[in-house]
């Protein structure tokens, strides 16, 4: 029986490991809940994960949900997964969980908070909280610090100091990808001032493509509808720049 | 050079790693680093621990932080770890794993803040947040049902239907302790209608004994003195402590 992942890729995790399947040749079957449509709240969901987010796998008889524990997962239990994705060794091991870890409490509450309350909370339905993307922004700027200063510090083209991407590299840069569906002005006064994050956003992209791009095309597709929305409404008020405006009052 | 944990008792964190080390006979040092006196954002720390928390390690030249890295760390570096702890199995360890994260958005999410928000925070300087409570507060009931109704379902004594504890039970343990230092039918009220989760944490609390006491004490110091103060508050004054700051030589 194949591997099933439930996925909605609009979702930073499920791409995560969507991509990391591809990447490794890892025979699984997609089954898409479409989290606009809410159907990662039907009781049909439930039986699969009784959290109700997305991803979740199931094995054969094994079900398993969170991300990072499916990763680890996948990679202990599919042949053939290069060791650069999980090593087995213990130390290096070891720094990975730690920064997978710091993930769930810093940057995971950047920028899908932003993205939830701009696209996802309006499409059902829910109001849009400004405090919260304030608090989301603040996040995201303190999260991506520590990544340049920190968890990019070293030599290497990922984090860590690695010369090939690991698990935690692809969680955290489909997280930060989230981001595209703001436009561009926002963007780059997020992401502009860390160099080495940007660099390291493209690291990751190339060594995962052709998957990296295919996986993340749903995302791209929103970017652009937005961007044809604000050069629409633009036009319309006569033009001029949105650019400068703060990115809550032009939501 | 033997293994130092730098730790605060206060840190629930900090507490399970602790009770990991002497559970399973790891030689450590432990270096006191004390929250309440700022020591973590010291210059001296962040050479440790960066991110200016707590628990942290160093093993030779080996330095690591996050609880749950260091528990998986240890558990895999440190000879004669019994398997129950983190499971060689990949299935039963990836159901570890699957907890382990989802603490982190969840109880942990829930009950620090609360906890910090409705009680803690006067004592290190900063003002109640009622509001930030109330949000925690809906986060940990919500935690609390589901550890009762999901990570406990079936007939074991421990998370994940296990008849032995698991560093996943120990970590999330280690967090509701830090419910102690609420005023007791607060404490109470978020408990009492969680019966397999009481159980569990007793269950823990044994199988972990005499370590857990051990460890709690400074907890234990801090609630006493807490319940204390809201006496005499409430003689004094007829009414809620909650508004009063509370003296800093409350916070061990």
């Amino acid at each position: 029986m194949k591997l099933k992942v439930y996925a909605d890729r609009m979702s930073q995790p499920a791409r995560a490991v969507i991509i990391f399947c591809k990447l490794n040749g890892i025979d699984y079957e997609e089954v898409r809940v479409d989290i606009s449509k809410l159907q990662h709240l039907t009781p049909e969901y439930s039986e699969i994960n009784p959290m109700k987010q997305l991803p979740a796998i199931v094995d054969g008889r094994f079900k398993l949900f969170e991300s990072h524990a499916i990763l680890i997962y996948l990679a202990c239990s599919y042949p053939g997964i290069p060791d650069h994705w999980y090593p087995a060794d213990v130390c290096k091991r070891s720094e990975i969980h730690s920064v997978l870890d710091w993930h769930h409490s810093n940057l995971r509450r950047g920028p899908g908070i932003i993205y939830q309350n701009i696209i996802s909370m309006p499409v059902i339905g829910r109001r849009f909280n400004p405090e919260a993307v304030a608090e989301g922004e603040k996040f995201l700027s303190a999260s991506l610090s520590k990544i340049e200063s920190f968890w990019l510090k070293d030599k290497g083209q990922f984090l860590l100091g690695g010369n090939k991407p690991s698990i935690a590299d692809l969680s955290l840069v489909c997280d930060i990808m989230q981001l595209e569906v703001l436009d561009e002005a926002d963007r780059d006064r997020l992401l502009g001032p860390y160099k080495k994050v940007e660099q390291w956003i493209e690291n990751t992209r190339s060594a995962a493509n052709p998957h990296f791009d295919e996986v993340h095309k749903i995302l791209l597709k929103v970017k652009e509808k937005r961007q044809n929305l604000r050069l629409k409404g633009a036009n319309n008020e006569g033009g001029g720049s949105a650019m400068k405006k703060p990115l809550l009052s032009r939501i | 050079m033997v293994l130092k944990v730098y730790a605060d008792r206060m840190s629930q964190p900090s507490r399970a790693v602790i009770i990991f080390c002497k559970m399973n006979g790891i030689d450590y040092e432990e270096i006191k680093v004390h929250i309440s006196k700022g020591q973590h954002l010291t210059s001296e720390f962040a050479e440790i621990n960066p991110m200016k928390q707590l628990p942290a390690i160093v093993d030779g030249r080996f330095k690591l932080f996050e609880s749950h890295a260091i528990l998986i760390y240890l558990a895999c570096a440190f000879p004669g770890v019994a398997d129950h702890w983190y499971p060689a199995d990949v299935s039963r360890r990836s159901r570890i794993h699957s907890v382990l994260d989802w603490h982190h958005s969840n109880l942990r999410r829930g009950a620090a803040p609360y906890v910090f928000n409705t009680t803690i925070a006067p004592v290190l300087g900063r003002p109640l947040n009622p509001q930030a409570a109330a949000e925690a507060e809906t986060i940990l009931t919500s935690s609390l049902s589901k550890l009762e109704s999901f990570w406990l379902k079936g007939n074991g004594r421990f998370l994940l239907g296990g008849n032995q504890p698991s560093i996943a039970d120990l970590s999330l343990v280690c967090e509701i302790m830090q419910l102690e230092v609420l005023d007791e039918k607060d404490r109470a009220r978020l408990l009492d209608p969680h019966k397999k989760v009481q159980q569990w944490i007793e269950n823990t609390r044994n199988a972990t004994s005499p370590h857990f006491d051990e460890v709690h004490k400074v907890l234990m110091k801090a609630k006493e003195q807490l319940q204390y103060q809201r006496l005499k508050a409430a003689k004094n004054e007829g009414g809620s402590y909650m508004k009063k700051p509370l003296p800093s030589r409350i916070w061990p």
